[in-house]
């Protein structure tokens, strides 16, 4: 009657699990609204960790051998609402990739350009992700799995959902929201160990606050040619680096400017929320409460830690080599958290010396992460698929 | 069992690799630099000269 015995309060009730998902989906939403930490993507995900572990709603049903299962299986058939958008947007690798294509739409290479030494603190900054994948090995986790758990180091959340999905699909909830976490929890995490490892001498390093004035012909050169240099030299970071310099390209021709907008903007905010909803509703209390999921958090941070650290690390170091001083708290913006690695390092910057004004100094290494991280992805592609 | 050698050459050639194409990038980056802003300023220069 009324469907009253098709309704999933019993289920629920009999599922604590499901219960405790629905507090941690509801506490997404909360830090997204409330603390207003990545808003844009903890309350997708939120909202989709609540939906998919209300009993019975079906959304990420699949079909497997011709009988119907309510979470997502690798292999099977998408029946669901949720199950599809999955299939095509994350195991279609879709939407990591042309999320590539937005942010590259967003992004300027000017300081990169002006000061291309910040490139490799780019790299450095990827120091953390083989510390994690090393220390994610000794704790029993295979290959790939290791891989997976050490790219959330980059702080991309995009291009931690391509890799896990490519390397160990089982992880994917988990890597994600432990990657957008920790990129929203930046301003927590990279000031005590930017403290940690500099003098408040050298945090006061000025830096002059303008850079060299680049030109229309550099910036449209340099996507091409960056295309060009890194998908020669790893080819498996062909989709990731590819979208993100066309997307560059398209904001910097001057002449496609409807597609940029549109790439940075509408498409931009289409694919956020069809990510969003899709790796919260992966998150089901079976695949999500585990012991593992919280060994993948601890080794986040300590990937994450690690490539600040490594980062202000080598800032320090290229500034017993080069004449004009960088402050070495630049560095730490070489995980791609952009920009708000970037900004940390602003305010950080101008508590150190007011006169200091070091976010396009920032930006540089910060840009560098993207593609630096991106660069890991595509070598661990490269020796593992 | 960990593969060990495959380890060493997910994370050392890895990060070996990720800094070699970084370094490259930036020196790419800084030769186009370097070779636009000449003909940028050699192209300012010519009209002076006809002047």
């Amino acid at each position: 009657m009324f469907g009253l015995y098709e309704s999933a309060f019993r289920a629920l009730w009999e599922n604590p699990g499901n219960l405790i998902m629905l507090l941690i989906g509801g506490l997404l939403i909360y830090l997204g609204i409330a603390k207003k930490m990545e808003p844009l993507l903890l309350v997708p995900i939120g909202f989709g960790v609540v939906l998919i572990n209300l009993p019975m709603g079906g959304l990420m049903e699949t079909i497997v051998q011709g009988e119907v299962q309510a979470s997502y299986s690798i292999g099977g058939e998408p029946a669901g609402l949720i199950s599809r958008v999955f299939h095509m947007g994350l195991v279609w690798e879709i939407i990591p990739c042309f999320i590539f294509l937005g942010l590259g739409a967003m992004t300027d290479f000017g300081p990169l350009i002006a000061n291309p030494k910040t490139l490799i603190l780019g790299a450095g900054a990827q120091f953390g992700v083989f510390v994690a994948l090393l220390v994610a090995l000794l704790l029993g986790f295979g290959m790939n799995e290791a891989a997976s758990i050490g790219i959330i180091g980059g702080a991309d959340g995009p291009t931690t959902i391509y890799l896990t999905n490519r390397l160990a699909p089982h992880f994917i909830g988990t890597t994600a929201v432990a990657a957008y976490t920790y990129m929203a929890l930046v301003p927590i995490i990279q000031p005590p160990i930017i403290k940690l490892l500099t003098t408040k001498k050298e945090r006061a390093i000025y830096m002059k606050p303008q850079l060299r004035p680049v030109s229309k012909t550099e910036k449209v050169l340099f996507p091409l040619v960056a295309a060009v240099v890194i998908i020669l030299l790893v080819p498996k970071s062909a989709p990731l680096i590819g979208m993100f310099m066309f997307g560059n390209l398209l904001a910097v021709s001057g002449v496609t400017d409807r597609l940029a907008d549109t790439a940075a903007n509408a498409f931009m905010n289409i694919l956020t929320i069809l990510l969003g909803l899709s790796v919260g509703a992966f998150m089901s209390a079976a695949t999500f409460l585990k012991i593992e999921s919280l060994e993948v958090f601890a080794l986040g941070v300590l990937a994450f830690a690690t490539s600040t650290a490594f980062g202000v690390i080598l800032a320090k170091l290229m500034n017993l080599v080069i004449k004009e001083k960088i402050n070495p708290m630049i560095g730490a913006a070489g995980v791609s958290a952009v920009p708000m690695s970037a900004r940390v390092v602003q305010k950080m910057g101008q508590q150190a010396n007011p006169r200091n004004f070091l976010l396009m100094h920032a930006m540089g290494p910060n840009i560098a992460g993207v593609i630096g991280t991106a660069t890991v992805a595509g070598i661990f592609l490269g020796i593992l698929t | 069992m960990i593969d060990w050698n495959l380890a060493a050459r997910l994370a050392g050639g890895g990060f070996g690799v990720t800094i070699l194409v970084l370094v490259i990038l930036s020196l790419v980056a800084w030769i186009l630099g370097l070779v636009i802003q000449k003909s940028q300023a050699k192209d300012k220069e010519i009209p002076a000269k006809d002047k």
